[in-house]
């Protein structure tokens, strides 16, 4: 093993806690499943780096999935945000309030 | 033979319900019809009665015939006939009384745009009064008497259109049907203490082995029901707006039917309530009171109607004390009698009302009532028979009433009696002097013709047969006495108070008297005594103040105090409850609403401290 | 229990012809409005014969449970598909199919979205039938919702009188009362030990005392009051006037007619025949409630202007004697309640067909508006008075004989809630006169003198039902025969 485990999961704790600062702190919609995005990410280096250590294929299978539903997930997502873009001009989540 | 006679039972009841039924679903559009139909029912009923009382005239005891009816909802009620003396006694009043009326109807109600109708309730009346005369059991008496109700309530508001006519059948009816449910509670206790309510079981052995306060218990309860129908004090107040209905309706309500069906209660459980002695004084006070505050009312009243109405309540007080002081035959001679000349009085009254239009005793004299010669010869017969005057019916049938209260031993009753005997004279020719002998005339009306149309001979026919029957009833009091006696043996051995039978002959006289001089005499001022006595006057004429009474009291407890309560309760406490819960529910939804929207980003951020926490707080728990 | 299978599947035809009917409707298209009203009637007049079959053809000498189905349908779970009636349950199908029938006979000048009206009234009905005759938990608690799922969008979309809040109210209350029964549903199944929905299965551990009497008393509080809201025992009622013044009329009358006898019926099937030691227990307190509840609804109903709301009150008043007969716990009183479900059932039905005439011609059911109908539509008018007399308790009319046994029951029961609700007669007959003396009698209003009255076509689902009043007012037997088959086996058979 050329990289130590705790290596990768140091790099996965990062980019997670990046991704939330992006989905927490940013006011774009967009920014905000970026966030997700590389959450969802940090994720599956996670889980590649477990299967790597523990020579286990289960891992890797779950980062297929992972990649299957953030793909879809995007697509849901931005399809919802140009919608909502157009109905109210605004990226911005606070100015949502129509359900309320 | 007994097929025969139950055959005759069979068609003299139903086939007025038969005729009920036609007219309401096939003939309704069909005057001429309607009327044959009903008339020509009641004549076969008439026919029929007559004849069963023929053949039974001698016969020893009732002849009762009787079938399961309601045996599979568990209760065990014989449904049927008894065909007994007083029984078959009350068909044939009821029979020809009706018949009569519709006779004389046909001329009074003829170009009436109900007249299909009316005659279906004529007939659905005389099939429910009918039924209730030999009725067989209580609950199958208590049937007809709602039926009876029923119809009553149909005719006095016959002419729906007036508001004063729909008020009072509606008055009429929930009066008598507070006098019901008391009724229909007394059937209750009976059945289940003497566990029967057949007629005769409760005459005869059932009701003895009942403890004496249910025995008094039911009997008051009863009694209830007598009140309500008989038009008694306190349920009185109904009958006088009875009027509002058809003149013959009032006719056949007064004398055989509706009001009837009280008196003819209590003499059918005569033995029955005669076990219970307190009970019985109790009816007899009800009796004079309703007696003596109806002839006050009576004096001061100047609608024809409305005075044959109080009288009606007066008599039917009097048959009433009659029968609680033991004299069953007194009682069910009077009712006899009365329902021939009450009949007579209020078709006669019909006569000048239909023709003259106004029920004012004194527009009647002014516009010549005299001119119509059959209804005044009539009138009078009837006005005579209602003081007491010989040899008419009346006179027979009141003395024996006499008779039955002088055996009482408090003198009070038989003194409430004369004073009743007294006033009854007065007021009947108080009526006859204001209508014949008028202070005005107007002339040109007095010399019109009496109208000899057909409609009139319809009405004057069965004016006719009732004063010959009020003239002639009287003689047969000794065969009638013969026949209940069938029955009832109490007063046939009744001691002789020759003295008091003058007395009241005298009384009935010197009310006559009385009323001569105040209306009758020539250049008479027409002004009663009492008129005199503002104070008085006006107690009577608003009827001791009774209507006023109830009206307050549905007004003020039940309109706007129970009921009001009630619909407060529905709308504001239940109702409140359950709208202020939903209301509650959208609020809290509301709040947590506002968690859910708008600030995405710092729900985000609580869910990742969250999970941050609860991750260091395992890991921190392994170890 | 005797159980008696059916030679073939006359209960299940009658699902299969108001299913088939709800088919039948969605297929036509919206616009053939005529042919969707002769369609529904040919349907529901299939239901009405064949309940009227089943009616005379059941044997009354052996009763039991007859023309029984039974299927399986979730072995794991025991969950069968049992139908079949007994003495409690035909006169309620038979009820059933008569204002099923008369109910779209009086919507037939109904103009807005026939077609989903229908179709809903279809399925409506159908759980309704479903209730009456299933003999399995399961289906009798999916039964009941389904039932009651219609009935919201049949108010909120073609009611009048404050539909969305009726519907609402109505959907709320029946909901909390599912929500009741569900729970003790499955308590029974799993207390019973049977593991069986089965009705016969489980009312023998009832009465055997498998169930413990505390199970009992527990589960049948629980089944009492969720039927009992349905049955508009008092004070779970309110919901009931206001649906039935904002429904349409045909909903209106399944609603007053059939669907709070569901309730009772609930209450008699589930509560009191699996339970019988809760019953016994509980017994007092049902004839409390329904003796508040007779005389209040008499009372209450005094005060109100809405013809609607007037019957609703009676409704109320009148179940209350339903609810007071079933808890006198005799035989007497189970008959007088079953009797008096029908005669209400037909009795308002009648009320509501004629209140439905009267408002599609002058759109107003505000009592002081109208007047003096009696002379602009005598006949529609008799129809509505005949209803009200029976209301009253008038002899000679249906409702009588039901109130009569019951008041008997109950006065050798519990003899002063007895007087109390004799008492109230005279309220009902006091508010229905005056209702009838408003309406029909008194001066012509100028407004509707040129009305037309009511056409022998459009009299006929009056006359069916005026018809069964009287007839069975005439001669009561008829059905007193039917329910004491199933009353007195229950009733002598209870554990001692």
């Amino acid at each position: 093993m050329i990289v130590p485990l705790s290596h990768a999961l140091i790099l996965a704790a990062i980019l997670f806690g990046l991704g939330v600062f992006c989905a927490v702190a940013r006011r774009n919609l967009i920014m905000i499943v970026l966030g997700i995005e590389i959450m969802l990410n940090s994720a599956s280096i996670a889980f590649v780096a477990a299967a790597l250590r523990w020579q286990n294929l289960e891992g890797q299978t779950f980062v297929l999935f992972i990649l299957a539903v953030a793909a879809t997930e995007v697509s849901v997502g931005l399809a919802i945000i140009v919608y909502a873009f157009k109905r109210t001009g605004s990226f911005d989540p606070g100015n949502y309030s129509m359900l309320k | 033979m007994a097929y025969a006679t139950l055959a005759a039972l069979i068609l003299a009841t139903f086939l007025p319900f038969a005729a009920f039924l036609l007219i309401m679903i096939f003939t309704r559009t069909k005057p001429a019809l309607s009327a044959r139909l009903s008339v020509g029912a009641i004549a076969v009923s008439f026919v029929c009665s007559v004849l069963l009382l023929t053949q039974n005239w001698t016969a020893p005891g009732p002849v009762e015939y009787s079938t399961q009816f309601l045996a599979s909802s568990g209760l065990n009620i014989q449904f049927g006939f008894l065909a007994d003396q007083l029984g078959l006694l009350m068909l044939t009043i009821v029979a020809t009384i009706s018949l009569l009326v519709q006779i004389y109807s046909l001329g009074y109600m003829a170009g009436d745009p109900g007249f299909s109708r009316y005659y279906a309730f004529m007939s659905l009346f005389a099939w429910a009064m009918l039924s209730l005369s030999v009725s067989r059991s209580l609950l199958q008496i208590y049937i007809f008497w709602e039926l009876v109700g029923l119809s009553s309530y149909l005719l006095i508001g016959f002419w729906y259109e007036k508001f004063s006519a729909s008020q009072a059948g509606k008055k009429a009816f929930v009066m008598t049907r507070a006098g019901d449910v008391a009724f229909f509670l007394g059937l209750f206790v009976v059945l289940l203490n003497a566990g029967n309510l057949g007629v005769l079981e409760l005459n005869g052995p059932a009701a003895r082995g009942m403890p004496h306060e249910i025995l008094t218990l039911s009997a008051l309860l009863i009694f209830g029901g007598i009140v309500g129908k008989s038009a008694q004090f306190p349920l009185m107040t109904w009958l006088p707006d009875a009027m509002e209905g058809p003149t013959p309706v009032s006719a056949l309500l007064h004398s055989a039917t509706m009001v009837a069906a009280g008196v003819f209660l209590f003499a059918r459980l005569f033995p029955f309530f005669s076990l219970s002695p307190r009970a019985m004084g109790i009816f007899l006070a009800i009796g004079t009171i309703s007696m003596l505050l109806a002839s006050t009312m009576a004096m001061v009243s100047r609608d024809i109607k409305r005075v044959w109405a109080y009288s009606t309540i007066s008599q039917l007080g009097f048959m009433i004390m009659a029968l609680a002081a033991g004299g069953y035959f007194a009682g069910v001679f009077h009712l006899t009698t009365h329902a021939g000349f009450k009949a007579l009085l209020f078709l006669c009254s019909g006569v000048f009302i239909h023709h003259l239009e106004t029920n004012d005793i004194y527009d009647l004299g002014r516009l010549g009532s005299r001119r119509f010669k059959i209804p005044t010869i009539s009138i009078v017969i009837a006005a005579a028979a209602l003081s007491g005057i010989p040899p008419l019916s009346g006179y027979f049938s009141k003395e024996s009433i006499i008779t039955a209260l002088a055996g009482l031993s408090n003198p009070l009753w038989l003194l409430a009696g004369f004073v009743g005997v007294f006033l009854t004279a007065y007021y009947s020719f108080r009526v006859m002097f204001v209508m014949f002998f008028p202070k005005e005339i107007e002339p040109e009306k007095v010399h019109a013709q009496e109208p000899y149309d057909a409609g009139y001979r319809a009405m004057a026919g069965p004016l006719i047969v009732l004063a010959a029957a009020t003239v002639l009833l009287g003689f047969f009091e000794a065969p009638l006495k013969n026949f209940l006696a069938g029955i009832i043996v109490i007063d046939l051995q009744a001691p002789e108070h020759d003295w008091s039978h003058i007395a009241a002959l005298v009384l009935a006289l010197c009310g006559i008297a009385l009323a001569w001089f105040e209306f009758g005499r020539r250049g008479a001022e027409q002004v009663g005594f009492i008129d005199k006595i503002p104070p008085l006057y006006h107690l009577f004429a608003e009827r001791w103040y009774l209507d006023h009474a109830y009206r307050l009291f549905v007004d003020l407890v039940i309109d706007r105090g129970i009921s009001w309560l009630l619909w407060q309760n529905d709308n504001k406490v239940i109702d409140g409850t359950i709208d202020e819960l939903a209301g509650g529910t959208v609020e809290g939804g509301r709040i947590s609403a506002f968690l859910q929207t708008v600030m995405i980003q710092y729900r985000l951020l609580a869910i990742f401290a969250v999970l941050v926490f609860l991750a260091f707080y395992f890991f921190f728990q392994k170890i | 229990m005797h159980m008696e299978p059916a030679n073939l599947p006359y209960l299940s035809a009658i699902l299969a012809t108001t299913v088939a009917g709800l088919i039948a409707i969605m297929l036509i298209p919206a616009e053939k409005k005529e042919l969707i009203r002769r369609v529904s009637a040919i349907f529901s007049g299939i239901t009405l014969v064949i309940s009227l079959l089943l009616f005379f053809s059941y044997d009354r000498s052996m009763g039991g449970f007859q023309f029984v189905e039974d299927f399986s349908w979730i072995p794991s779970l025991g969950i069968r598909y049992t139908n079949g009636v007994d003495g409690f349950s035909l006169p309620n199908l038979l009820l059933t199919g008569i204002v099923f029938f008369t109910g779209v006979l009086t919507m037939w000048e109904m103009e807005t979205r026939v077609k989903e009206f229908y179709a809903l009234y279809f399925l409506l009905v159908t759980g309704v039938f479903g209730l009456f005759m299933s003999l399995d938990l399961f289906f009798i608690f999916v039964w009941y919702d389904v039932s009651l799922f219609p009935m919201y969008l049949l108010i909120a979309v073609w009611g009048t009188t404050r539909k969305e809040y009726g519907a609402m109210k109505l959907t709320l209350y029946l909901l909390a009362g599912s929500a009741l029964i569900l729970p003790a549903v499955i308590f029974l199944y799993f207390k019973s030990g049977t593991g069986s929905f089965g009705f016969v299965a489980l009312m023998q551990s009832g009465m055997s005392g498998t169930i413990a009497p505390w199970e009992q008393k527990f589960a049948f509080i629980l089944l009492f009051l969720g039927f009992g809201i349905l049955a508009g025992v008092w004070p779970f009622h309110t919901w009931s006037p206001v649906g039935h013044a904002a429904a349409p009329h045909a909903v209106s009358m399944v609603h007053a007619g059939v669907l709070m006898k569901i309730g009772a019926f609930g209450v008699l099937r589930v509560a009191i025949m699996l339970c019988p030691v809760g019953w016994s227990y509980w017994a007092p307190l049902m004839a409390v409630l329904a003796a508040i509840g007779i005389i209040y609804g008499a009372f209450v109903g005094l005060r109100q202007t809405d013809l609607k709301y007037v019957i609703g009150y009676s409704s109320v008043s009148h179940m209350g004697v339903v609810g007071l007969g079933l808890s006198t716990m005799s035989i007497e009183g189970l008959n007088g309640a079953v009797f008096q479900m029908f005669a209400h059932g037909i009795m308002t039905a009648l009320l509501f067909s004629s209140i439905g005439y009267i408002y599609d011609r002058t759109h107003t059911k505000m009592v002081p508006e109208l007047g003096g109908l009696s002379r602009v539509m005598p006949v529609a008018s008799t129809f509505f008075i005949l209803a009200a007399l029976a209301s009253m308790g008038i002899p000679g009319l249906a409702n009588f004989w039901g109130e009569l046994v019951v008041f008997i029951a109950a006065f050798r029961t519990y003899p002063t809630l007895g007087v109390i609700a004799v008492l109230a007669l005279v309220v009902t007959a006091l508010f229905m006169l005056r209702v009838v003396q408003h309406t029909f009698y008194g001066p012509v209003n100028e407004k509707f003198s040129h009305l037309q009255d009511v056409s022998f076509f459009l009299g006929i689902p009056r006359m069916i039902l005026a018809a069964v009043l009287v007839i069975v007012g005439l001669y009561p037997s008829i059905l007193f025969d039917v329910i004491h088959t199933a009353s007195a086996p229950f009733i002598n058979g209870l554990p001692k």
